[in-house]
Parts: structure tokens; C-alpha cells; sequence
């Protein structure tokens, strides 16, 4: 299963990402349309400045999601193979309670299509649009290698003894 | 081969199902509802009742679920008597099962006010899909609608009432909505929006009586007098505990019923999870109950591995409440009011933005974050949330708490479990 890492040094905060996760995810898949598009299109990951350094982030697809536990519409399932968490739009009642508890803040709700919106992934495609829009390749898209969650036992809570 | 039996399939009933499944394939799991209907999430019940989604669109596992977790799930059977000495528990149409461990997952029933007139027909509360299905086919002859409370249930009613264009009054005995997780401030968003919604507030005053004709409702009377004209009444005056099933044995009960750190009730071999479980809060530093639905499913997978045998501790559960009123998002996490002693230890961080509709206000105690309201702007709840939970001491971005940059990055250096984003 691959992932998205950052490489924060090579990250000038251009938005690149941003935009390009935009445009792919609107309806007509183009800039100036997509402009004009009712429900806008939003960014699934955002760069966040933090002590000076751009930090992009984006749903990492937790083993163990909060959000999945706490959706009330059963619109959110992981799946396991694809090692992600998937959304039904059509389920989705535009509660946010995924929002609220989504631990890395990488769910953001888009409250004029009333839906929450997170990375898929660019799921039709090979690679996710931001990797390829990114001009210092910072975005990095790779197999999984860390166990997660680490040290827990899958409840997201911590063994007595384990750490 | 052990036995286990779950009184409740809602929230953390199937929770502690599937966690007990991850680890026990074989062992004979039954489960009980005093419902009709075998699985679906009753926080739906009002855009049910709006018409936003359709009866299916309420389910909460597709109907193979049970069959394909091998959980043999026995609907219309109210628990009425657990015996822990002969680890047994006995149902209103005297069928008994025995059980090895027990979860007492029987959740809450709206309480209502004691006054004259409440039991009347077209009277409900609102808590099942049968409550939801019994006001939807009162709505073809309905034109006025009060709701008793204005809490989370009362204007979730009241919100789905007003989207299938009934008259709607909502009659609250505080000066406020949402007393229950608001600053006076955040509600005033809220009301302001119900109310450009059509939605009407009475706020200051109770409710003295329900009067009509015989069982016929004709109005509700408040207690300054006046009477409001109505034919349906909603009541969303709070919730209370399903424990009149463990009257009379060792269990012990306060609000809720009391659990340890392994959602073990004071008999081991039963648990207790969900609305009737009083949990360790984390945010108030003592007991109590939280009756919500993310904290119900969390209660019920750490109480189903116990029950098979894991030794999970349970870190504490605390107030989490989010909703949206047409297109205004809030959220309230924690401790939402200071009282008059505790204030002086407290610090309040607040900003505010009339024109967007935009209010966040931290709480602080000792640089530990210990409640936050946001409303119109609730992209950082899930950061905040971890703030409380994890205890992070604030201090290093105290400054960026409320800026609109605030994020993962900045708390990453202090979290429990640091996952692997950045190289």
C-alpha cells in the first residue's frame, strides 16, 4: 500500500498541491471551469506554515480511524486492502463528525456542498495529481513501511505495558 | 468457548460485537434490542423526519451483518432482570439466557417533564425510528409544532419539523439554546440562524401544562400563562439511563451505571458501555455520563476485548458534540461553561467574527486546553480534540491556538503516537 510522505526541506509552500487537488477533483477536472463550478472544489490538503517550515497535510488513512467509528451515516468504511478510508458522499448527512474527531485535522468540511472533504488518494489514477504537480518533488509516493498505529493494539489505545 | 450476551444492538453494542469477533471467532454471541428494527443510527432519526434520507438510508450495518458475524440477534425482547449470581438474564416474556460476559448496553430514554397533560396523544419524544415514524404520519394533519427543550434532540426535531414546513415553537426554559454545550455567545449564532430559518424561540420560559380535549392535544400552556395552539409535541428535555434492568443486584449506579477503567460494571464479568455507562471524564476530572455516539462506540470496542479477554484501558470519555443548522457547523468539546469558583484558575481565549458567523472560544487550565466551542469555522476541532485528550501543555503555540493556520505541525512535536508524514 503506498502513502504520501513530505519532504518538508524541499517545500517552498507554492500550493501547487493545493490547486492541483482542487482542478482534479472538481466536476469538469479543469481550471476555468472549475471556477465557475457552484459547489467549488476544494483542496483535500492543505500546507500549513509552522515555525517557519511548510508542512502539507492531507488524511494519512489511519489504521485505526476515528473518524470511521464515529460516522453516524455509515458513510465511512476502511478498507482494508486498499489500505484506506473510504467515503460515500451519498451517505453522508454533513454531520462533521469526522471533522471533529479526525486527530491529524485532515478532514475539512466543505459547507456549501455540505460535505467533508480528505485525500483519496486520486483514486482513478496512478499517481495522486499533487505528486506530479509538486515543481521540487517534495510530495513523495511510496510503500507503507511503518507498522501503525505503533505500539497500540488497534483500539488506538495503549496496552498496559506496551509503552 | 465462552458465552457472551449484549442487551442493546445500538452504538456500542455492535461495537463490542465486532471487537470481539476480531479476536473470537467461535464463541456464541447473542444480543438483545427492545426495538423492532435490527440496525440503524438514531442520531438519523431527524433527517429521517426532514425527508433528507429514506428508511434505509438509517440502517447502521446492512441486515447480513449479524448472520455473517454470527451473532444471533433476538429483536421485541426487553431485558428486564439481570441475576449476577447465576450469570443469567431474564426478558419480559420470561426467556432466560445465560451469559459468561455481560454488556449492559441498554442505552437511555428521554425524560419527561412531569406535568399535567404530558401523556397525551401526539406527545413524543424522540429517540427511536418508531418516534420519527409516528411523527411523520401525524404531519399531513399537523400545522403547529412545540418542542419541550432546546437542546441537541429538541432542535434537531425541530429543524426536520421546520424542513417539512410545520410551524415550529421551541419553548426553552433557559435564556439560551444549547445550554447544555454553548456560550451564550455560540448559541446567539445558532438562534439567529434557526430563526432566519423560520424556526420560532421562546426562550426564559417553561412549559406548565399540556392541555386538550381528554387523551386530543390541543395546546401547551407556559408558565407565564399564555397557551401556544398545537397539535404535536416534541419533548427533548435530556435523556436518562436504562437501568431498571440491574435494580435490586450489586451493580452499582450514580447517574449512570458505574464503571472502572475496563468498563467493568462492580461485577466483573459485566460491562456496561454506551448512554447508561457513567465513565472517568476527562475534562471534568471526575465521573460521569456522556451520552453520545462516537463515545458509545469507543466505550463498546474497549468493553467488547475486555469481555474477551484483553486488558484495554479505557482513558476517559468527555463531552463532543457537533451539528450542523442550516449550513452553520458547531462544534463543543469539553467543558463549555466556568463556573463562579472555577473561574479564577481559567483562561479564555476567544475571537470572534459577527459578519462570517465565525466564534471560537478555548478554555484553559494550567496551559491545558479543557473545552472549546467553535462555530462557523470548525476545521481545527479534530486537533483540539487531541489537545485535550493526549493533556498537551499549550504553551509553545498558545499564540496560534485560534489562527487559522493552526494545525498538526504545530502540535506533532508533542503527540503520543508520532506518525511517520514527514521525511
Amino acid at each position: 500500500m503506498k502513502k504520501l510522505y513530505y519532504d518538508v526541506k524541499k517545500c517552498l509552500g507554492c500550493k501547487s498541491c493545493e490547486m492541483a487537488c482542487a482542478i482534479t477533483h472538481s466536476i469538469s477536472g479543469d481550471l476555468a471551469k472549475a471556477i465557475k463550478e457552484g459547489k467549488i472544489s476544494l483542496p483535500r490538503k492543505k500546507i500549513l506554515l509552522s515555525k517557519d517550515k511548510n508542512y502539507p497535510i492531507a488524511c494519512i488513512h489511519c489504521k485505526d480511524p476515528k473518524c470511521v467509528d464515529a460516522c453516524i451515516a455509515s458513510a465511512l468504511v476502511y478498507d482494508k486492502e486498499k489500505g484506506m478510508v473510504i467515503q460515500d458522499e451519498k451517505k453522508c448527512v454533513g454531520c462533521w463528525m469526522c471533522v471533529m474527531v479526525c486527530p491529524y485535522g485532515a478532514i475539512r468540511p466543505n459547507l456549501r456542498a455540505k460535505v467533508p472533504v480528505r485525500c483519496d488518494l486520486c483514486k482513478d489514477k496512478d499517481k495522486p495529481s499533487c505528486v506530479i504537480a509538486c515543481p521540487t518533488h517534495a510530495i513523495i509516493y511510496e510503500e507503507d513501511k511503518s507498522p501503525h498505529p505503533l505500539k497500540t493494539n488497534g483500539l488506538g489505545v495503549k496496552k498496559e505495558g506496551a509503552g | 468457548m465462552k458465552q457472551y450476551v449484549i442487551v442493546g444492538s445500538s452504538a456500542a453494542g455492535i461495537a463490542a460485537a465486532e471487537t470481539i469477533r476480531k479476536t473470537d471467532k467461535a464463541s456464541k454471541i447473542v444480543m438483545l434490542s427492545d426495538e423492532d428494527y435490527f440496525s440503524y443510527c438514531r442520531c438519523l432519526i431527524s433527517y429521517y423526519l426532514a425527508g433528507e434520507i429514506n428508511e434505509e438510508g438509517i440502517s447502521y450495518r446492512e441486515q447480513n451483518f449479524f448472520k455473517d458475524n454470527n451473532i444471533e440477534l433476538l429483536l421485541n425482547k426487553k431485558v428486564t432482570r439481570v441475576d449476577p449470581k447465576k450469570n443469567k438474564i431474564t426478558c419480559q416474556d420470561k426467556t432466560q439466557v445465560g451469559y459468561d460476559a455481560l454488556l449492559i448496553a441498554t442505552g437511555a430514554h428521554p425524560k419527561f417533564p412531569e406535568i399535567s397533560g404530558i401523556k397525551k396523544k401526539s406527545v413524543f419524544g424522540f429517540r427511536t425510528i418508531k418516534d420519527a415514524k409516528d411523527i411523520a404520519g401525524l404531519l399531513p394533519v399537523t400545522k403547529t409544532a412545540c418542542i419541550l427543550g432546546g437542546g441537541l434532540i429538541g432542535l434537531k426535531a425541530a429543524y426536520a419539523l421546520r424542513k417539512r414546513n410545520i410551524e415550529v415553537k421551541v419553548i426553552i426554559k433557559s435564556g439560551q439554546v444549547l445550554s447544555q454545550m454553548l456560550s451564550p455567545e455560540a448559541a446567539h449564532l445558532v438562534q439567529q440562524k434557526l430563526e432566519q430559518n423560520g424556526i420560532e424561540l421562546i426562550l426564559g420560559q417553561d412549559v406548565a401544562e399540556v392541555i386538550g380535549d381528554g387523551a386530543e392535544l390541543k395546546a401547551v400552556k407556559l408558565e407565564s400563562g399564555k397557551a401556544i395552539g398545537c397539535s404535536l409535541v416534541v419533548v427533548g428535555k435530556g435523556v436518562e439511563p436504562n437501568i431498571d434492568l440491574i435494580k435490586d443486584t450489586e451493580i452499582k449506579v450514580n447517574e449512570g451505571i458505574v464503571s472502572n477503567d475496563l468498563l467493568q460494571t462492580t461485577v466483573p464479568n459485566i460491562y456496561v458501555a454506551g448512554d447508561a455507562c457513567e465513565s472517568f471524564d476527562i475534562t471534568l476530572g471526575q465521573a460521569a455520563v456522556n451520552a453520545l455516539w462516537p463515545i458509545a462506540v469507543e466505550q463498546g470496542k474497549i468493553a467488547g476485548a475486555n469481555m474477551a479477554a484483553g486488558n484495554i484501558r479505557y482513558e476517559g470519555s468527555l463531552g463532543i458534540n457537533s451539528i450542523d443548522f442550516f449550513g452553520l457547523p458547531v462544534v463543543s468539546l469539553g467543558i463549555y461553561r466556568i463556573n463562579a469558583q472555577g473561574a479564577k484558575n481559567i483562561e479564555e481565549l476567544k475571537t470572534s467574527n459577527a459578519k462570517e458567523n465565525i466564534y471560537k472560544r478555548l478554555l484553559l487550565k494550567d496551559n491545558l486546553l479543557i473545552g472549546a466551542i467553535l462555530a462557523g469555522d470548525i476545521k481545527t476541532s479534530g486537533i483540539f480534540l487531541r489537545v485535550i485528550r493526549e493533556k498537551i501543555n499549550v504553551s509553545p503555540f498558545k499564540d496560534k491556538l485560534l489562527s487559522p493556520n493552526f494545525g498538526y505541525p504545530d502540535i506533532m512535536d508533542f503527540v503520543k503516537d508520532k506518525e511517520r508524514i514527514y521525511v
